[in-house]
């Protein structure tokens, strides 16, 4: 780079055809694969990294510059295509939506398990959504095993036939 | 085009960038800026009739000290702004101390003068202008340094504009002392520093729009 900035043009060519590589997987890896997009994005990081060489600060370090660049490309781009992704969110915009269809799905239930006899209910949630065994199931609500399978089958076609009848 | 053609034709136009490019370039179009405002200022307003008397006097420097710290802070911060890595800044605090030394020698004006006095102290005689010349002066400056940005590369382009407005607004004001015979402390903290402000705040307004890049 430093060459490049004294004005050798080989150098600068070998800087950026090494930077173009790097740029295509930064580009990549951030935009699951829009092909066209990221060639085109690498083609502008480079002419702004061309043109506005002046901008890099020689004492410090390169590689930092050169993303910074690519990064302000990227925002630019999705800013443009009117494609809002905050990159610095995701995760925790992935968290939420995760959470937010967790507690959809358990509404969903309770309301489902609401149509049915009280005891079947109990016994579908402890044995297919708690997890607990039929023996644990029957201990806790004081029946016997059997009345417990017979609880979770009948409960299961009653919600089977609630929802068709939906 | 092919990727490689274009990394071919980029670097077959390399020309030899100095170290210190980015602030020959800022303060390039500092001069340029300056330069326009001075021959705008000396063209439509003149120059105070008293000017070489009044080069002894503490006001007229009390006035440029004042504008010009606010216009060497600003031009730090370009510098800062200018560049995609730079982190967040604390240099506008700065801007802190020129406005404080001011405020207290205001104050220290309106101690030692009569309470009937402090009106029109603080009006001057050119109040209704003062604030929009400097507006308006700020514009070739403006101008000037968003034509330096070419070349740099701001990834916060709010910011960026904001300090090319405060520099703007700040060297404006330098120069419109040239025709600015008002010698009071607090008129120049008053309507100096609100042409300023709204220079600052119309290129954080319209920063992101011309800085674009």
């Amino acid at each position: 780079m430093v060459r490049g900035l004294d004005g050798d043009g080989a150098a600068q060519n070998a800087l950026l055809s090494a930077l173009a590589p790097l740029m295509r997987g930064f580009f990549a890896r951030r935009m699951r694969g829009a092909g066209d997009d990221v060639e085109d994005l690498v083609q502008e990081t480079l002419i702004a990294i061309h043109t506005r060489r002046a901008s890099y600060d020689r004492n410090r370090p390169f590689t930092a510059w050169a993303y910074a660049v690519a990064r302000y490309k990227m925002i630019d781009h999705f800013r443009r295509s009117r494609n809002h992704v905050p990159f610095e969110d995701l995760e925790e915009i992935l968290v939420a939506e995760g959470f937010q269809d967790a507690a959809s799905a358990k509404m969903d239930v309770d309301v489902l398990l609401g149509g049915i006899s009280p005891k079947q209910a109990r016994a579908i949630r402890q044995t297919r959504i708690d997890g607990l065994s039929i023996a644990e199931a029957a201990e806790s609500a004081g029946i016997s095993e059997a009345d417990v399978k017979v609880s979770v089958h009948r409960g299961l076609k009653a919600l089977a036939e609630k929802l068709k009848g939906k | 085009m092919q990727t490689n053609d274009l990394i071919a034709a980029l670097a077959a136009d390399t020309r030899r960038i100095s170290p210190r490019a980015a602030q020959q370039r800022l303060v390039l179009g500092l001069g340029l800026g300056m330069a326009t405002a001075a021959a705008l200022t000396i063209g439509s307003f003149g120059m105070r009739p008293d000017l070489p008397g009044a080069l002894t006097s503490t006001q007229l420097w009390m006035k440029a000290a004042y504008t010009a710290s606010l216009a060497v802070i600003a031009v730090l911060a370009m510098l800062h702004v200018a560049r995609p890595d730079a982190g967040p800044t604390r240099l506008s605090w700065l801007l802190l101390i020129p406005v404080a030394l001011l405020a207290s020698m205001s104050a220290m004006e309106l101690m030692t003068t009569p309470g009937e006095m402090w009106m029109p102290m603080w009006l001057g005689g050119s109040w209704r202008q003062c604030s929009i010349r400097v507006v308006f002066l700020a514009v070739p400056i403006f101008a000037a340094l968003i034509w330096s940005f070419r070349q740099f590369a701001p990834t916060n382009l709010r910011r960026a504009g904001a300090a090319a407005g405060l520099a703007a607004g700040a060297c404006s004001a330098t120069v419109y002392g040239l025709h600015c015979g008002e010698v009071s402390a607090t008129f120049v903290l008053t309507w100096y520093s609100l042409g300023i402000v709204a220079a600052t705040g119309i290129g954080a307004l319209i920063g992101p729009r011309l800085l674009r890049w």
